[in-house]
């Protein structure tokens, strides 16, 4: 079903519920792997997955298609996403690098990177980054997202993207290779 | 030596290498977000328009209510006395009317009661009203048991 499809019958109450079915079909794993990325933990990745669904099926009614539904979704998933980073900070006093620790922590716990050290390496390089700078980095080099398309959903100029993933990729590799 | 990490020269994945969710995890999720709506909708329908305004007029609601509020409540308490109209009002009764009133029940008052009324509102002295004197008085209490302390 295409977005306008989907748009006009969540406008319909008649057909809302068949709508956000297919809306969550649709999407549901761009959003799972975007803040999934960011959290590392699924337990803390499926409750945000949730919460960006609900925010969606709250909203969708008075979404003015200024952007796509795809970048309006991910612009959700990735405030969401920081709320919940911001938070954790706040609530345990940590320092920027301590979340980053706990997230390498959730990482060296995950079996599929065993036997990797380099891959091992990259994502703790990642981890590193800044939320916002992490953000950058994701939405470049997994999601292959235009700069134009993270414009939008990140509120930042592209000249400023193009500018934070130079910067994300120069840290990774100086990490990885002072690592090596 | 090692070659320097180029990221640009690592074969790129479509997401970081990290365990896969629960086995139909995506199968699921459709029907778990539809229970999780349906269940949430009545509760945001009573408030629901509180949601649709802006950050500012809400703001301004609520320290409209929390205004009206204090002045709501200085009204009531500096509402004037009561007392002072219920005297007017009761002096406004004819005497016969009110004696009637007082007398026509058992429990409320009896002549007796009444009769009493206007030598307690005169100011009498010992002198007129006991017909005796201070002397006598004192001596009578004097006389008390001691053991009433309260003398």
């Amino acid at each position: 079903m295409e977005d306008q499809e989907i748009l006009v019958k969540f406008r319909d109450p008649a057909t809302r519920n068949v709508a956000f079915n297919q809306l969550v079909r649709k999407y549901q794993q761009k959003v799972y792997w975007h803040v999934r990325k960011m959290v590392v933990d699924h337990d803390d990745a499926d409750d945000l997955t949730q919460d960006v669904f609900v925010k969606v099926w709250n909203h969708l009614e008075n979404f003015r298609q200024d952007a796509s539904l795809y970048t309006w979704i991910y612009r959700i998933a990735t405030n969401e996403c920081l709320s919940l980073l911001q938070s954790k900070r706040r609530r345990f006093f940590l320092p920027l690098h301590d979340v980053g620790a706990e997230l390498s922590a959730k990482l060296e716990a995950d079996d599929s990177l065993a036997g990797d050290e380099v891959e091992l390496k990259l994502q703790k390089a990642i981890l590193r980054l800044p939320d916002k700078q992490r953000l950058v980095f994701n939405l470049r080099y997994y999601d292959e997202m235009p700069y134009e398309q993270m414009a939008e959903v990140t509120g930042t100029s592209v000249g400023a993207l193009k500018a934070s993933y130079h910067h994300a990729v120069k840290k990774i590799e100086q990490y990885v290779n002072e690592q090596t | 030596m090692n070659t320097p990490f180029r990221l640009a020269e690592r074969p790129r994945r479509v997401h970081p290498p990290l365990a896969p969710p629960p086995d139909r995890y995506f199968e699921q999720l459709p029907l778990r977000m539809m229970q999780r709506v349906q269940a949430e909708a009545p509760r945001e329908t009573a408030w629901s328009w509180l949601a649709g305004l802006s950050a500012p007029v809400r703001t301004t609601l609520a320290s409209v209510a929390v205004l009206g509020g204090f002045v709501a409540s200085f009204l009531l308490s500096s509402a004037p006395a009561p007392v002072a109209s219920a005297y007017a009002t009761l002096a406004q009764v004819p005497r016969e009317e009110m004696v009637q009133y007082l007398l026509a029940s058992d429990q409320r008052l009896t002549l007796s009661d009444l009769a009493e009324l206007p030598a307690a509102t005169q100011n009498l002295s010992t002198e007129g009203y006991l017909h005796a004197s201070d002397q006598e008085v004192q001596d009578l209490l004097d006389a008390q048991p001691s053991e009433e302390t309260y003398l």
